[in-house]
């Protein structure tokens, strides 16, 4: 399983990429992400997800998870992020920190 | 609105009274007086308040401390007319904050982002290594920045008179933030951030430097700023971030999914209409051009106006602020032909082919 996140906006609208393949990590890790995936309901989520926010500079992230069943991606403004979807964001920001 | 029934009694004869309000410099002290000792009295509702002009706007700030999480507001810190505290942070928000009231009240003459005083909530260390300031339609929000390539982001005025401008542009013209009405959103803010920190550092449009966000990159990023108005597209070229995607002309547009239609992007080329503009017409920006602008933005302006839409716009504002054919709006519609917009209001083409040279109004500037 492979999942990319695509950040852009934000202020500066900078946009910056985080790519995790389950493949290079230990095989708890792997189970664990999997998991994570499987409880943010990922591949029954909408394509695009907007937030109603009038707001400004808030981030759009593109999230892509491609595994054996195919490729899935949903593209969210930050504000939107469903609740069940947000530790995946976290642990892919977490596990690419340098 | 008629007298209370109850007498109003003052130790000063009514005859006085009255001959005192006639005079201007008097009339307010005079009518403030009674409406003290009516209040005094118990009398709930001053009728001489109803004959006071309306108070003039004040400005209310509060500061927040997220502590690092992503609640909201978090936790007052700071109130109106609060001293420092020692976070400066907290202190960053509220003076900047504070100049942009200042800025929106003394030129244009706006009290706060709804003109009706609303008051401006701030919070920051919003978030861990947030590298990021927003607007979420109803209060600032601001992170301390990641560290490696962004400081914090309340370091610099512009920024934080960006994110209030998109409350100003809320109650205003309410640009849809995407595609083009979303690139111009992202301009006004711009604009307005940049003629912030022009005014309160008094510069003129020579001594500018017409970028947005100096100061929020560490040392680690080469760049110079977030953006450049004059100069779309050379702001940053750095092997970790990357390089300024912004467009300087119409021929460079940027077709996307991100960034809701390239918004951040896309502004480029009506950030740089406005520095033509302003350069062209010269002095203070924010004295004429800004008015333009300001005035397009506060009626002339539907949610969905695009790029044409907007050059039309400040083009027929400005001939109706200084004069068809007037050097001020000559300069509009060069900026905007020069990025590739041309003017197209069917207002102006016609007067400027009326108009003779030496028959023009002297056009009022407004406020």
């Amino acid at each position: 399983m492979r999942i990319s996140i695509e950040r852009t906006g934000g202020f500066a609208g900078i946009k910056q990429t985080n790519s995790v393949s389950t493949d290079q990590l230990p095989p708890e890790e792997s189970k664990k992400v999997a998991a994570l995936v499987e409880a943010a309901g990922f591949s029954a989520l909408p394509p695009v997800i907007r937030s109603t926010e009038p707001g400004g500079d808030q981030f759009q992230y593109k999230v892509t998870v491609e595994g054996d069943h195919g490729s899935h991606t949903v593209q969210v403004d930050e504000a939107a992020v469903p609740p069940s979807l947000q530790p995946v964001l976290n642990w892919v920001k977490n596990s690419t920190r340098t | 609105m008629k007298p209370q029934a109850t007498a109003i009694c003052s130790i000063l004869p009514p005859h006085i009274v009255r001959k005192l309000s006639d005079k201007p410099e008097m009339r307010d002290r005079v009518l403030r007086d009674l409406a003290t000792t009516e209040r005094l009295r118990g009398i709930r509702q001053a009728f001489t308040m109803s004959l006071l002009p309306s108070q003039p706007g004040t400005k209310h700030r509060t500061i927040f401390d997220g502590q690092k999480t992503m609640s909201l507001p978090g936790t007052q810190v700071r109130d109106e007319g609060g001293a420092p505290i020692a976070d400066v942070a907290v202190n960053e928000a509220y003076d900047y904050c504070g100049d942009t009231y200042d800025f929106y009240s003394k030129v244009f003459n706006r009290n706060s982002v709804d003109d009706h005083g609303l008051t401006l909530k701030s919070t920051v260390h919003y978030g861990d290594g947030y590298d990021n300031a927003l607007w979420n339609g109803q209060q600032m929000i601001y992170g301390d920045g990641d560290g490696q390539y962004f400081q914090r982001f309340t370091i610099c005025l512009d920024v934080i008179g960006h994110e209030l401008t998109h409350g100003v542009t809320q109650n205003e013209a309410q640009l849809v933030y995407s595609g083009q009405s979303g690139a111009l959103n992202e301009s006004i803010s711009d604009v307005f951030g940049s003629l912030i920190k022009q005014w309160a550092n008094n510069q003129t449009v020579d001594q500018a430097d017409w970028l947005i966000g100096a100061g929020i990159f560490t040392d680690a990023v080469q760049g110079k700023a977030i953006r450049s108005m004059s100069a779309p597209g050379t702001a940053y070229s750095d092997p970790n971030i990357g390089d300024d995607p912004q467009p300087a002309a119409m021929s460079a547009y940027v077709n996307t999914t991100d960034d809701n239609g390239g918004v951040h992007i896309n502004s480029g080329i009506p950030n740089r209409a406005f520095f033509l503009a302003a350069k062209a017409i010269g002095g203070y920006a924010w004295q004429k051009a800004g008015l333009i602008w300001y005035r397009t933005l506060n009626g002339s302006l539907n949610p969905n106006a695009d790029f044409q839409t907007m050059a039309n716009a400040t083009t027929t504002v400005a001939g109706s602020l200084f004069g068809q054919n007037s050097a001020e709006q000559k300069a509009v519609s060069d900026a905007w032909n020069t990025v590739g917009v041309a003017p197209t209001a069917s207002q102006f083409t016609a007067l400027s082919a009326q108009a003779k040279p030496g028959q023009q109004k002297a056009a009022t500037t407004g406020d």
